[in-house]
């Protein structure tokens, strides 16, 4: 364990801790939504398919390093925070010194920076150009090579190991020897867990594991006039490279969003235990799409999701973090990446000296198809993807040049398989998405009212 | 029907390898997998053409690649498990695998599942290589699939009881792990069916030349490899566990084959032992 201060540096204060009158439980992995700002990029980075898309979102960030892994859950909780309570299962018993509160701004800053995004392309007037049909960076597939890359303890066989506060949380942590003793310890100090949590609970006793208990110091969350609870964050040292699922399902209504940021010094991350596939990525949309950015990537994460049989996890971003040129976001600086817990990174370094590579997997996951917690692996895959969705602005100022009939026809096959393609990524009908076609049509000739 | 069940295997691991490439979302890059195929079957034609040649042993062409279909095997499997970034670690896995049947030799038997040795090299030593067990899913067309082509192929070269023994022996020792820790019997059945570990049991625990030649030697054989297979898993965390379990006990091949002494396997030898009906004939009369 003292290897963990080389790693881990905590300076925490413990706050006294309060009675607490907590009556709901929330088991399991908490989210925060966030508003994205617009940033740059080759074209025009005109919007992104965030977090804040999803109803029930989870973030959280996995560093890893070896053995040792630093988990950052954020927290969009949005009840009486005098309800709040997190229990969450940990492979190994951890001390005060390696819990801590993070900043929020660290999750938006991953979920901006690896968010699948919309960039847009304007096509010139053709006249201008000196060969009809080279559009300014409308071929995608140049893009493609562009890489941018006290509580009653001693009872019902449950031992307190630890209890501290970490800014406004009051932290528990707890080792069980059977599963009814856990949960009987916990509604004896009120928390109001699900039913059918024993079960759930009895398999992570059994491997050892203990558990993390949260709650509100309501005094400190006061005192601080906080709006928001921060993210919680541990330092911890296992072999067990997985994330458990299974509680935050009993109380689950319906599928669950999670989305990952993996933080590693080698390579990508994937799933062991599921799929991990790619999201569609790097077509050409119409460019209606832009204003409803939102709701297409829920579409076509949805039918992508659907088409894997709902037991897939999706790559939505994966990137040398490095470098990048250009980047889709200002990159995260060597002390960012330190808040995100990639402890391994020399705060005033950069470069290469300072690996990281960043992954982010985005889950839909129900107790159907998802039975098993998450287990991952580090790869040695060092190729760079991002979920990427192209708008080419066709030219729609007036074309007075030879060149007017070769575009427009061009345009319209463009358009047509532009409508196909997203008519194919998110299962909208032709028909509703010519609907909303903004079709480029060539200045009418016949449009003379007195021509018979 | 044909005479070497190598081809059957060799049509059964291209479809499996275009499947993967089509319905799977795999992203693999073609000139990775030439490499692959290339450095196999190179590294056959040096150590059974080129060395032997220069060698002068009799009847060696220089212009052929003797057992060609065995380095093909070799390269589809390793196409199929091995990832990587680079065409070093490609190449070297690919001629590891293959040079392994001539370095690891105990009297004139190797002994290390030629592709299962690759991917061992290229893991301890490159920084780059990984496999994906959770590449195939768990969806149950697959598994028939993988059932379906293995079990012919087994049958035909009489190795099926290896795969019945591992998988008996895994699925058991999971069954007991699940009913202590108390997992609910889906997380029990989502843990068996993964493609990965069928493909293995059926593909690569079983091939004839480097297993243990009497039936008895298999039977131990599989099993163990199952159970330490088992124990890097659940109780070490390796996610390759399979892969590391067949690699630290084929050197148990060449002992089990002295305690249980039966005919080696010979791929094309139709009467003796590579036909379906031998089985019928129980232990004893395969060899």
């Amino acid at each position: 364990m003292k290897q963990q201060r080389h790693w881990w540096r905590s300076p925490l204060t413990g706050i006294p801790q309060q009675s607490r009158s907590a009556i709901a439980l929330v088991i399991g992995l908490l989210s925060l939504l966030i508003a994205p700002p617009a940033l740059a990029f080759c074209g025009f980075y005109v919007s992104q398919a965030n977090a804040s898309l999803y109803n029930q979102a989870s973030q959280v960030i996995i560093a890893r390093n070896g053995d040792r892994t630093v988990l950052t859950m954020a927290n969009d909780y949005q009840g009486d925070v005098r309800n709040f309570a997190l229990v969450v299962p940990l492979p190994t018993l951890i001390r005060q010194d390696q819990v801590q509160v993070s900043d929020p701004e660290i999750i938006t800053r991953l979920d901006q920076f690896s968010a699948p995004r919309l960039v847009e392309y304007f096509d010139e007037n053709p006249c201008d150009l000196p060969a009809r049909g080279a559009t300014r960076g409308g071929n995608p597939a140049q893009f493609d090579d562009a890489d941018y890359a006290t509580l009653a303890a001693g009872s019902h066989g449950v031992t307190v190991e630890a209890q501290f506060s970490v800014g406004e949380y009051d932290i528990v942590l707890l080792s069980a020897q059977e599963s009814n003793g856990l949960e009987a310890w916990l509604r004896q100090n009120h928390y109001n867990i699900p039913a059918g949590t024993a079960p759930v609970l009895a398999p992570y006793i059994r491997q050892n594991f203990k558990f993390f208990v949260a709650k509100v110091n309501l005094t400190e969350f006061r005192a601080n006039q906080r709006q928001r609870l921060r993210p919680l964050m541990m330092a911890y040292e296992s072999p067990r490279f997985m994330l458990p699922i299974r509680l935050g399902m009993l109380n689950a209504q319906g599928p669950q969003d999670l989305i990952i940021y993996f933080l590693t010094p080698s390579g990508q991350v994937e799933l062991t235990n599921y799929r991990t596939v790619q999201i569609p990525s790097d077509f050409n949309v119409p460019d209606f799409v832009q204003a409803e950015f939102g709701s297409f990537y829920n579409a076509l994460f949805h039918t992508s999701h659907e088409q894997a049989n709902r037991e897939a996890g999706f790559l939505e971003y994966a990137w040398d973090m490095s470098w990048c040129d250009p980047c889709a976001a200002e990159p995260l600086s060597a002390t960012e990446l330190r808040k995100a817990g990639a402890f391994w990174v020399d705060a005033q370094g950069s470069g290469p000296t300072n690996p990281v590579f960043m992954t982010r997997l985005h889950l839909r996951y129900g107790r159907d198809r998802f039975p098993e917690d998450l287990s991952f692996q580090t790869t040695g895959n060092t190729q760079n993807f991002q979920g990427r969705y192209i708008i080419q602005h066709p030219y729609r100022e007036p074309i007075d040049c030879p060149a007017a009939a070769g575009y427009y026809r061009e345009v319209s096959d463009r358009q047509q398989i532009e409508a196909e393609t997203l008519a194919h990524y998110t299962g909208w009908t032709e028909p509703e998405v010519n609907a909303k076609m903004n079709w480029l049509t060539p200045p009418s000739t016949e449009s003379d009212p007195l021509r018979p | 029907m044909l005479k070497d069940a190598r081809i059957a295997q060799i049509s059964f691991l291209a479809l499996f390898l275009l499947l993967g490439i089509s319905t799977r979302d795999w992203t693999l890059r073609p000139e990775l997998l030439a490499v692959l195929g290339a450095s196999c079957l190179g590294m056959q034609w040096v150590t059974r053409s080129l060395l032997p040649t220069l060698r002068h042993q009799p009847g060696v062409k220089l212009w052929a690649i003797p057992s060609w279909e065995s380095a093909l095997i070799t390269g589809l499997g390793l196409c199929l498990l091995l990832r990587g970034n680079t065409v070093a670690t490609m190449a070297l896995a690919g001629g590891a695998a293959i040079a392994s049947k001539t370095l690891f030799q105990y009297r004139d038997k190797h002994f290390f599942n030629p592709a299962n040795f690759g991917i061992i090299v290229a893991l301890l030593l490159t920084p780059d290589a990984w496999v994906s067990p959770g590449q195939w899913g768990t969806q149950a067309w697959y598994l028939m699939l993988f059932v379906g082509a293995g079990g012919l192929v087994l049958r035909w070269v009489g190795r099926w009881e290896t795969s019945a023994v591992f998988l008996a022996t895994y699925a058991g020792l999971e069954a007991v792990r699940m009913f202590a820790l108390g997992w609910t019997a889906d997380v029990y059945l989502h843990k068996l069916m993964s493609g990965s570990l069928l493909l293995f049991a059926l593909f690569m625990v079983t091939d004839p030349r480097s297993i243990p030649n009497a039936r008895q030697g298999r039977f131990v054989w599989a099993a163990a490899v199952a159970w330490l297979a088992f124990l890097l898993q659940e109780e070490f965390f390796v996610s390759t566990a399979m892969f590391w379990a067949l690699f630290a006990l084929s050197p148990l091949t060449p002992v089990l084959d002295r305690v249980w002494p039966s005919a080696r396997f010979q791929w094309q030898e139709p009467e003796s032992c590579a036909t379906a009906p031998s089985l019928i004939h129980g232990l004893g009369s395969l060899e």
